[in-house]
């Protein structure tokens, strides 16, 4: 009787068939490295690869998240050269702050799901930096360079310049990773998404919070681009 | 306990060995990455800066595993 009555009270996650695990994480990593390499071709100011990061970490659970970040990552290595291994841990990092922050709600509203979009690029940046600056030197070959070079150009400090320029980048990117993964989600049947704790809406909102939110991405791009 | 799902656990398992198969990648890498043209470091540094963020990670994962609950029964209702 009192385990019922502990159980009304603190819903837990449900557990999830392992074919619908199995079937979603490769799917996951493939749209994220798929999005990687579109990002490389078409030589855009972003990464486009942490989409598939977003959606396991929210409908899976953090780690699940973080195993198709690892996946990712390594897959990426053998077809683009070892630059992109260290950034593994970046897309963990995300996957963390996605799930954890939909496991404890932080995500239900509108305005929440933004910021919860703002902090992932911040931690993310933070995990970056560090590895742009004492392994790279402050420069992979990203767009982001440019700006690199800008900010290095008005005499701030090689940890500064990086730090913003990836910030920047990185703002855009999660904000639009972020919504096309809430569009995908949405899209998806609901009794297979019955974990994720993000913003219900119904109808034509379904279509223009995502497109807002990716627009609002796309904003902060043309601003990185005026800077640069 | 029904064998064909998985919670929880078996998500942080995973992410477990998810981070010790990148942690046994980073050794090759460290080299490739050092044999870069544009990289001024060494393959040691490269790889000690790896091994220190991985094992924040896995120190995080232990975390994860603590706070997790991983009452089966409850969890299979």
């Amino acid at each position: 009787m009192s385990s019922e009555v502990k159980t009304k009270a603190a819903p837990r996650r449900k557990r999830l068939p392992l074919t619908y695990v199995v079937a979603v994480v490769p799917v996951a990593a493939a749209l994220n490295i798929v999005g990687g390499q579109i990002n490389t071709v078409l030589k855009l100011p972003t990464f486009l690869d942490m989409i598939g990061t977003m959606v396991a970490a929210v409908i899976l659970g953090p780690w699940w998240g973080a195993l198709v970040g690892v996946i990712t990552n390594v897959v990426s290595s053998f077809i683009s050269g070892p630059i992109g291994l260290p950034f593994a841990v970046c897309n963990v990092a995300g996957a963390l702050v996605w799930g954890y922050a939909n496991i404890w709600g932080w995500a239900r509203k509108n305005w929440s799901f933004f910021l919860v979009n703002v902090l992932v690029a911040f931690v993310v940046s933070l995990f970056a930096v560090p590895i742009y600056v004492f392994i790279f030197g402050g420069a992979t070959g990203h767009f982001a360079d440019v700006m690199t070079a800008a900010f290095l150009g008005m005499g701030q400090n090689l940890i500064v310049s990086v730090f913003s320029s990836n910030i920047l980048v990185s703002l855009a990117d999660k904000i639009i990773s972020g919504y096309v993964g809430l569009a995908i989600i949405e899209a998806l049947p609901e009794n297979l998404t019955s974990s994720a704790r993000l913003p219900k809406s119904e109808g034509l909102k379904r279509i223009i919070i995502p497109l807002v939110g990716v627009l609002i991405g796309v904003a902060i791009i043309l601003l990185f681009l005026a800077i640069a | 306990m029904n064998k064909k799902t998985v919670g929880t656990k078996e998500g942080l398992a995973f992410g477990i060995i998810a981070l010790g198969v990148l942690m046994a990648f980073m050794p090759s890498a460290a080299q490739q990455i050092a044999d870069l043209e544009f990289v001024a470091s060494e393959p040691f540094p490269i790889l000690l800066g790896a091994t220190y963020v991985l094992a924040l990670l896995v120190i995080l994962a232990g975390v994860g595993v603590l706070v997790a609950k991983f009452d089966d029964k409850e969890e299979d209702e």
